[in-house]
């Protein structure tokens, strides 16, 4: 039982450190789907982990525990982890939803599933929704010549044909209740841009040129914004090198983050039969 | 199901002409502006439909048929709804994935020498 906390962390802590070095040659679409079941089986694990350890706190739910003296603290790091995870999960749907729901009423698309917004400052969005939309500004447009306007229109049709917005949404849910989990959810993030890259590259049929969109895009923010913290950070030029390269299509890096899961699944057995005895 | 496809993403491709473009476009000028093999009568059918929906708005122009340009209305409240949605600062790191982002200051250099090299 006093593994319940320090497994599910280490757990989670190895699939932060291994996942992007195991999808390096993994094609994104399998590299997004593996890593964002991967964090949700182990964030599954981390939460039903803590939570038989918490219980014990109450004493209703364990009617057999006369011992347990060890656990006590414990059980109150437990406690305290749960709630924030589920605090931090309470936050991040809500602030999802709004969001959403700001971004679809900026504009209903009439043609062409395209909302242009007359502003200076370079954006592209894919706004999920039945059907999605791209929200895009003036500025993004004047940015790009026509073949990287191609690429851009590309690029978030795939995320919205792909659903990509559902994937990242449950890679982050994962992250919040598991917080250990962050660098897996930016990894996600990264994948699934990767993903919408290469099938831009093959509805406009040149590698090179959603690089060049990319790139063009990206130098013309006025300013570069601060970077996120965290392995996100220069995503766009890991992005533009790797159209520089054939599309990757390995599937090794698959094996690992199952196994992984696996191994999640495997811990909460353990801590079930120590819970239960 | 291909077809309409392809026909909503030449729609999408048309407005984005029109968007980046600084003055009304004849629709020699969006096909120009397109970039690609996109025959011209389907370029004047997809402008006359984008009209027709109030999605573009056109005049006639002596010697070059009707220009076209988007409603800038429209266009203008989109982008202060725009504005307020992404000014709260949490959420917009949370919630969203654009086409670029997290740019450093030390990429500025990769993606320049890219884009050089490259070509124009």
């Amino acid at each position: 039982m006093s593994l319940a906390v320090p497994l599910p962390v280490a757990l989670s802590l190895l699939l932060s450190i291994l996942a992007p070095r195991a999808v390096r040659r993994t094609a994104p679409a399998a590299a997004a789907r593996g890593l964002m079941v991967a964090a949700v089986v182990t964030s599954g694990a981390y939460a039903v982990c803590l939570l038989m350890l918490a219980s014990t706190l109450v004493e209703d739910l364990l009617p057999l525990s006369t011992e347990d003296s060890g656990a006590g603290p414990l059980a109150a790091v437990a406690a305290v982890l749960l709630a924030w995870g589920l605090w931090r999960l309470a936050g991040d749907l809500t602030v999802r939803r709004a969001m959403r729901r700001r971004l679809r009423g900026v504009g209903r698309p009439r043609g062409g599933g395209l909302v242009v917004a007359e502003w200076d400052e370079p954006h592209a969005f894919a706004v999920p929704g039945r059907p999605g939309h791209v929200l895009v500004t003036t500025g993004m447009l004047r940015a790009l010549d026509a073949g990287e306007r191609r690429a851009m229109l590309a690029h978030e049709r795939a995320h919205l044909a792909r659903h990509h917005d559902r994937l990242v949404s449950w890679a982050a849910a994962a992250a919040a209740v598991d917080p250990f989990l962050a660098p897996v959810r930016e990894e996600v993030a990264h994948q699934a841009e990767r993903w919408a890259d290469e099938e831009a590259a093959v509805v406009v049929g040149d590698r090179a040129l959603v690089a060049r969109a990319l790139a063009r895009a990206a130098l013309a923010g006025r300013r570069p914004p601060p970077a996120p913290s965290g392995s996100g950070g220069s995503g766009v030029v890991h992005r533009v090198r790797a159209l520089g390269h054939p599309a990757p299509d390995g599937e090794r890096g698959l094996v690992l983050l199952l196994t992984l899961a696996a191994v999640a699944l495997a811990e909460v057995a353990v801590v079930a039969v120590a819970w239960l005895a | 199901m291909r077809g309409h496809r392809a026909h909503g993403a030449l729609a999408a491709e048309v407005v984005a002409a029109l968007g980046a473009a600084q003055a009304p476009l004849s629709p020699t000028e969006v096909q120009a502006a397109l970039g690609s093999e996109q025959g011209e009568e389907k370029v004047r059918a997809t402008l006359v439909r984008l009209w027709e929906m109030g999605v573009v708005a056109r005049r006639p122009e002596e010697g070059r048929g009707h220009v076209y340009w988007p409603m800038r209305d429209a266009a203008a409240d989109a982008a202060s709804r725009m504005r307020s949605a992404l000014a709260a600062r949490r959420p917009r790191r949370a919630a969203l994935r654009q086409f670029v982002a997290g740019l450093r200051v030390a990429d500025v250099e990769v993606l320049r020498a890219l884009l050089v090299r490259s070509g124009p």
